[in-house]
């Protein structure tokens, strides 16, 4: 029985590190493919450490498909980063806006309209926004992308959950100042959300790297494409380059993965705060 | 003095302005859009006057085998991915949660959510090469220790439990984060107490530890089974509905229909979907909050 109670923790550590192991394994495995000839990986698949480090694979996609990496990269970063920027600034005064107003008819109407928005199946969202777009004439552009990926589904949440911790004595006494609104948000608020905002950046830029489906709907020719979208597209193509791919893969994750490393308490206390309190 | 109050008032609409004109934009626009063209014939949908059917393409996809099979399919794809994600969540985040495990438990943490952040494009086609014969690790794998090789996305038998591994792989580390937190708010004299009094590490479980467990529970739930009855990505990189239309779920088949040029039939599958992800959602929600 005694023994039987010293060994538990040594099960316990070894089934997650195994568990470990066995969720860190394809990202090794998409690192070490990229650098290894298709040669090399038919004949021992389950190899990480490369033979050697052959970079064919990261020189043919710097022409895949017509579409060099580097402007995907380019748009990539152009169409995550102001996105992110747009959406942090916009929910951050949208949710400001109804934490201080909660009971005012259209704030409410809106938040009902919000979250009937965010219930709609994404994918098939994307429908009729490709029919929107279409109308009001930004299909095909940067514009419509980033304008459209601006709107996000947790922001406002974040957001609406730190300004309703705000306490009510500091508004009061720098309204009692005679400060304007604007003046208050500018002085008394933002420099206190800092933290909030910065998080809320942080996932912004996370889960609209990722994003694939709205790009692809938006966009009219392949110039417009985002690494993943690039990546899906060489995915799909005859003729399989798997090296390339690989390469194309590791291109894709590894910004996302070391944003993630550097600030991950951030990232997990935001995306997990509220959904068990709330 | 009334001038200047609704000064005072106005601002804040200022400031809800830009999220309201998205909202309604790509949001509200959109949807009242999806829903009139599912009542259109979809040759004229996108023209000034669209031609009106009626309820003409819910009867057709309604009275359609095909998709009726593929709403019967989605359904239980969601309910073995939903299990097989918050079972396998709601036990690893208990591993991790032991005292065993206090120093390694944040490094064991990363390794599970780093999927979360990755691409699901890239993941999934890293999985689909995984899957491969003949450059794959996970047949090798299987070849090594002695066991058959797997099917695969590649063969009709064996594509659903390849997709849910898959699937779990890119999504279980959010649930366990959730249930990690929740686990960290727990009572835990409560549990040594019982202990005390004599139950079994399982009675435990289940009378003590469960029950304060049921806001993650919830949140994981109705979460998840949004989440998979959505399921879309995964098939566009790995499967495209095969084989023999063995993933071919309600997502999928309206996007084929979408791009096919078919709006009216694909909007009303999508309101169908809709439906179903408010119906389930809430019911969900409902069941679990009020046994509360």
């Amino acid at each position: 029985m005694k023994r039987r109670a010293a060994l538990r923790p040594i099960a316990a550590n070894g089934g997650a590190w195994l568990i470990s192991v066995m969720f860190v394994f394809p990202f090794a495995w998409m690192l070490s493919s990229a650098f290894r000839s298709t040669r090399q990986i038919l004949s021992a698949p389950l190899r990480i450490w490369p033979e050697s480090f052959d970079l064919s694979g990261f020189a043919a996609i710097a022409d895949a498909g017509g579409l060099p990496i580097l402007r995907s990269l380019l748009n990539s970063l152009l169409i995550t980063g102001l996105s992110a920027v747009l959406a942090v600034g916009i929910s951050a005064l949208g949710a400001y806006a109804m934490a201080r107003r909660p009971r005012a008819l259209a704030f409410r109407a809106l938040r009902a309209g919000f979250l009937l928005t965010i219930m709609y199946p994404y994918v098939l969202l994307l429908i009729p926004v490709y029919i929107v777009m279409y109308r009001i004439g930004l299909l095909g552009g940067y514009v419509g992308i980033i304008l459209f990926l601006a709107q996000g589904p947790v922001q406002i949440f974040l957001f609406e959950q730190f300004f309703r911790t705000l306490p009510a004595e500091v508004l009061e006494a720098a309204m009692l100042d005679g400060a304007s609104e604007f003046a208050i948000l500018v002085r008394v608020v933002l420099p206190m959300a800092r933290p909030v905002v910065a998080t809320v950046a942080i996932i912004t830029f996370l889960l609209n790297w990722s994003q694939w489906f709205p790009v692809l709907v938006i966009s009219s020719t392949p110039d417009t494409y985002t690494l993943p979208v690039a990546l899906l597209n060489l995915n799909g193509e005859l003729g399989v380059n798997f090296q390339g791919i690989m390469a194309m893969a590791v291109v894709t994750t590894i910004p996302p993965v070391l944003l993630f490393l550097a600030a991950h308490r951030q990232v997990i206390q935001g995306m997990t705060e509220g959904a068990v309190k709330g | 003095m009334r001038l200047a109050r609704f000064r005072q008032e106005s601002v804040f609409y200022v400031f809800a302005l830009p999220f309201m004109a998205l909202t309604v934009v790509f949001g509200l626009w959109p949807i009242a859009l999806s829903l009139q063209t599912s009542f259109t014939a979809s040759a004229s949908a996108l023209q000034p006057h669209p031609v009106y059917v009626g309820l003409a393409n819910y009867a057709s996809i309604l009275t359609d085998p095909d998709f009726l099979e593929s709403l019967w399919r989605t359904m239980r794809y969601t309910a073995v991915a939903v299990i097989a994600n918050i079972g396998f969540a709601l036990l690893y985040a208990l591993l991790l949660d032991s005292a065993a495990l206090r120093r390694t438990r944040v490094l064991h943490t990363l390794a599970v959510f780093l999927p979360i952040v990755t691409p699901e494009v890239a993941g999934y086609v890293v999985w689909r090469w995984l899957y491969d014969r003949s450059f794959g690790a996970v047949n090798a794998a299987l070849h090594l220790v002695g066991l058959p090789a797997f099917g695969g996305v590649a063969s009709a038998g064996t594509v659903l439990p390849a997709v849910v591994i898959a699937e779990l792989w890119a999504h279980a580390g959010f649930y366990v984060v959730i249930f990690l937190a929740n686990l960290a708010i727990t009572d835990r004299s409560l549990s040594e107490a019982a202990a005390i009094d004599g139950a079994t590490p399982l009675q435990r479980l289940v009378h003590v530890v469960l029950p304060q467990l049921r806001p993650a529970i919830t949140v994981n739930l109705v979460y998840a089974l949004i989440q998979f009855l959505k399921t879309f990505t995964v098939v566009v990189v790995m499967t495209k509905g095969g084989p023999n239309r063995a993933t071919n779920f309600v997502s999928y088949d309206a996007y084929r229909m979408f791009d096919l040029g078919d709006y009216g039939v694909a909007t009303a599958m999508a309101t169908v979907l809709f439906a179903m992800v408010i119906l389930i959602g809430l019911g969900a929600y409902r069941l679990t909050a009020r046994a509360a």
